[in-house]
């Protein structure tokens, strides 16, 4: 039995402390965002952000998460309504501007990966509102445990939709 | 209350009828109903009338208008990203009934039992669009016909626009037309349900002239993109079924391994855990997720196997395939369009050379490794939930496992990871390990892979090699050229889990298989160069590598992937016809315009000539050098004709002599599929099959030893990622005058490797014919 919270929910679950967070999250919590694409921390797939940073849930344990806040890619509207302070009603009708941008740029082919790019893509835009292409090209490829991996090659979709959220993010809409 | 309808009409071949009044709601549906030969062999399975497929009859089939004036249409082909299914489709159907586009609220896609027509995930726009352009053109028929005979008005002084028929001053909304009654529209189709290209449907009804066109062309969003970016689809990998246990599969130690014991499961550590074993398949099911795994690590550490060598090392696979494998026992292809006589022009050309062109297997690589939910009921009834790319085809592979028929069997197709081709042919690679788990204990069973299995025990493009011979007339003219491909089998369709546990399957790819599982090497790509007056092109096949020394009979088993054949075709002719215009002196690009007649082909090479800033010159580039530790740049070119689109690519590198090590830096693509359907959405297919042919070109092999596959993540098998991605610039040609819609997510990932490697020859004056363009292999190249 341990507590953990995610999405702004403090939630008991059953699982025991060396379970991988992604099998929590997808298993016990039915937050199915997170996918399992590796289990090694080598794809991103499973991203989630963890104390407002991209962790990989397939090799963080429960244990290690259960102290911190965990957000996943269903939990991103209330973060940014928060962030904005806007009202509960509000924030239901709303979506992450990461993810209204990666909508309007038709960013995903399969979508498998795209739970990971959209939580990379948060978590590089709420400490740089304005990146460069370069800095995107980095936080995509060395600032995590290993570069957020996409079959499909949407890389050049990520980076349109990374660059228009930016614009979204600084409207504050 | 039912009312028969008075008299069917006949529309152009297909049926109308009224099926009864009904006092709300009602609808026009679209059914089908088989024709031709199939139809008359005694004993075989009529595909459309088997139970829990759709049927014609109930309200449910390809195409449904409601009086609330929404439409749902239904296909076979489950969506892999290509997002054809969710733009084009929806566009082309809306387009042939004339209909807003936002009409058709609803797709179904891929469920065996609410989808009518089967096949795979391929070809969205080539042999996919006829069937539902088809069915939407018999469906505008039907209403002209129905509308006729409400208002009054002869049929052919009525026109449909908007969702409204209107004629001689009356008009009627397609909704109220099909009001209060059931209307069925039986349209004739033939083929085979659960054969890999399904049903297909017969006969000419009138098409939308493409001048009225007012929908197809725009760049409509995709729906499922929207509901993928909220978390609110349902993959695959979501689904959770009552009782479900999750398991994990422990394979055999090598591709030829055969079970001697299977370890022991440690019950104080792992209470709840159960080994199943089935012939050499060995699973272990638990109750949770990581109890499966670590409990499945345990029995695997204690499983004793056979040992097995009978693969060549991939470091000899090309001595292997050249001295050893059997080519003889194939007969050789010839393509339609080889022509004159080669040899005596090869033997007295100006100019001539001859050279070899080899392509490393490579994986399918998924994001997410395979899996499955299945659940065989006490009945025998058989559900599986999966992401895979023919669902009608997978009912017939389960059902010959099981030994019952496809009727009682049913697939519910989800999203999933990309798997490019992988299971075209039906199985994506656990579901019929689920279905042998599940079987065993009674309860639903969920199969997922991790990454190594996915790795290893899935299918691979297969590695291939050509020799080509070529000749070069005094004015600079190709006047001879003469290509053999070598290729083994391209296609195995066998469920792997019940190969391994010994369960019946379709034979392994023999020479007598049907079609694309035959050893048979056809040429896949289509001559392009029509003014050449000598041409020879042969394909040879051979058996799968190490399947038949193989006590398993698994060996490195291969299946299509993303233009599947051609790039193995395609990558030796473009790398030799770019080697062929250095030969001649001639400009890489010009050389192609002088020896092509085709128009659109030509077109496409002006367009990307263009676009790339293409400085006109002959390759190598008169400073070229192989040696140095600064980067040395270069640029090569490549064109190829697929599923009716002509493609035109040039890569821009650099790479650094002293480390092999090649860098893309621009990517310039011109595509004429003839009539552009949604031209964001194919901009963006062309942006991903770019990314995906760099990686190709530049990473990817899949290496073996003398047991297995020795590749098993993401560190042994790297993909590009997004820090080694180039400037890519997509022009798009729209040509309605071609009338149809040619296909655009296949091509752009096979046209990099023969640009970038003809740019290798341009930059450094050395040419390296073997893929992929590893920094090692490379370096060793120049060295040379």
């Amino acid at each position: 039995m341990a507590t953990i919270l995610v999405n702004g929910v403090r939630l008991e679950v059953q699982a025991t402390g060396d379970t991988p967070l992604l099998y929590v999250l997808r298993n016990d919590l039915q937050l199915l965002g997170p996918q399992f694409g590796c289990g090694l921390a080598q794809c991103g797939a499973c991203a989630v952000l963890v104390g407002g940073k991209e962790a990989r849930s397939c090799v963080t344990t429960l244990a290690e998460a259960a102290n911190q806040e965990v957000t996943t890619l269903e939990g991103l509207p209330a973060r940014w309504a928060k962030q904005k302070g806007l009202s509960a009603e509000e924030a239901k009708r709303t979506l992450h501007p990461v993810q209204e941008a990666w909508i309007e740029e038709q960013t995903p082919q399969c979508g498998f990966c795209q739970n990971g790019m959209m939580i990379k893509a948060t978590e590089l835009l709420e400490s740089n509102p304005n990146p460069t292409i370069a800095q995107i090209k980095e936080a995509f490829t060395t600032s995590g445990p290993s570069p957020n991996l996409c079959r499909c090659g949407t890389y050049m979709a990520i980076i349109d939709a990374v660059r228009h959220a930016a614009v979204i993010m600084a409207k504050g809409r | 209350m039912a009312t028969v309808s008075k008299k069917a009409v006949n529309v152009y071949g297909a049926t109308l009828s009224r099926r009864q009044f009904v006092k709300a709601g009602g609808a026009l549906v679209v059914g089908v109903s088989l024709v031709g030969p199939e139809v008359l062999k005694a004993g075989r399975p009529r595909a459309a009338m088997m139970k829990n497929t759709l049927d014609p009859t109930l309200v449910s089939s390809w195409i449904e208008i409601h009086p609330d004036n929404t439409v749902l249409i239904r296909t076979g082909k489950n969506d892999f990203g290509q997002g054809s299914t969710f733009t084009a489709y929806r566009q082309i159907v809306a387009e042939e009934l004339s209909v807003p586009f936002e009409w058709i609220t609803t797709v179904v896609a891929g469920d065996t039992d609410r989808t009518p027509d089967g096949s795979g995930a391929f070809d969205f726009l080539g042999h996919g669009t006829p069937n539902i352009r088809k069915a939407a053109a018999y469906t505008y028929q039907a209403l002209l016909d129905v509308a006729s005979e409400r208002l009054g008005v002869a049929k052919d002084k009525l026109r449909g626009r908007d969702g409204v028929v209107s004629g001689a001053g009356k008009s009627v909304s397609y909704g109220d037309l099909v009001k209060e009654q059931q209307l069925k529209l039986t349209i004739p189709v033939k083929g085979e349900l659960t054969s890999i290209f399904g049903l297909t449907i017969e006969g000419n009804p009138p098409m939308k002239p493409v001048s009225e066109y007012t929908i197809i062309g725009k760049s409509y969003p995709s729906s499922i993109i929207s509901s993928k970016v909220a978390a609110k689809e349902t993959w695959a990998t979501d689904v959770r079924l009552p009782g479900m246990l999750q398991a994990r599969m422990v394979h055999p130690k090598t591709l030829g391994s055969t079970l001697v014991s299977v370890g022991q499961l440690d019950k104080n550590k792992f209470p709840n855990s159960k080994v199943i074993v089935k012939g050499n398949l060995v699973g272990v099911v638990a109750p949770t997720e990581w109890e499966a795994i670590q409990a499945s690590q345990h029995v695997a550490e204690g499983t004793k196997w056979t040992d097995w060598k009978g693969l060549p090392d991939s470091a000899k696979i090309y001595d292997y395939l050249r001295k050893e494998a059997d080519w003889t026992t194939t007969p050789a292809t010839k393509s339609d369009a080889s022509k004159g006589d080669v040899s005596p022009v090869l033997a007295s050309a100006h100019k001539k050379f001859s050279a070899t062109y080899q392509l490393s297997y490579m994986k399918h690589a998924p994001i997410g490794p395979t899996m499955a939910v299945a659940d065989v009921a006490p009945d025998g009834t058989v559900h599986i939930h999966t992401h895979n790319q023919n669902p009608q085809a997978l009912r017939g592979e389960i059902a010959m496992m099981l030994g019952t028929t496809p009727d009682q069997v049913i697939v519910h197709a989800y999203p999933g990871p990309g798997h490019y081709g992988r299971s075209n042919g039906g199985n994506a690679g656990a579901e019929d390990e689920a279905v042998i788990l599940s079987q065993a204990v009674g309860k639903p069973v969920r199969v997922q892979w991790m990454r190594a299995d996915d790795m290893q025990w899935s299918t691979q493009s297969p590695a291939a090699f050509s020799d080509v011979q070529l000749a070069i007339d005094e004015k600079g003219k190709l006047v001879g050229y003469q290509v053999d491909h070598y290729m083994p089998a391209m296609q195995d369709d066998r469920p792997i889990g019940a190969v391994i546990a010994g369960l019946p399957t379709m034979p392994a790819p023999e020479v007598a298989s049907k079609s694309v599982t035959s050893t048979v090497n056809g040429i896949a790509d289509p001559w392009v160069y029509g003014t050449v007056p000598n041409l020879m092109e042969r394909g040879h096949g051979t058996f799968q590598v190490g399947q038949k020394a193989s006590p398993l009979a698994v060996g490195i088993r291969d299946h299509s992937m993303r233009t599947p054949g051609q790039f193995q075709q395609n990558f030796p002719r473009e790398l030799a016809i770019s080697e062929a215009a250095a030969l001649a002196g001639v400009d890489a690009i010009q050389f192609r315009i002088d020896n092509a007649n085709e128009e659109r082909l030509i077109g496409a090479l002006k367009a990307v000539r263009e676009a790339s800033g293409w400085d006109t010159r002959p390759s190598p580039r008169s400073d070229a050098r192989s040696t140095g530790s600064t980067p040395v740049s270069g640029r090569g070119v490549s064109a190829m004709l697929r599923s009716g689109t002509y493609w035109a690519c040039v890569c821009q590198i650099a790479v650094n002599p002293s480390t092999g090590a090649i860098v893309v830096e621009k990517y310039t693509i011109a595509v004429d599929p003839g009539i552009i359907v949604n031209p964001a959405q194919l901009k963006r297919q062309v942006e991903g099959g770019a990314v995906m042919g760099i990686s190709h070109a530049l990473l990817e092999e899949a290496t073996f030893d003398e047991s297995g596959i020795t590749v098993e993540d993401w560190s042994s098998y790297p993909i590009l990622n997004m820090a080694d991605i180039p400037e890519i610039k997509v022009v798009l040609l729209n040509n309605p005058k071609v009338g149809r819609y040619g296909g655009g997510s296949e091509a752009a990932n096979a046209l990099a490797a023969p640009a970038i490697a003809a740019a290798l020859h341009d930059a450094t004056g050395k040419v390296n014919r073997r893929l992929p363009l590893k920094a090692a292999y490379v370096q060793a190249a120049l060295k040379a």
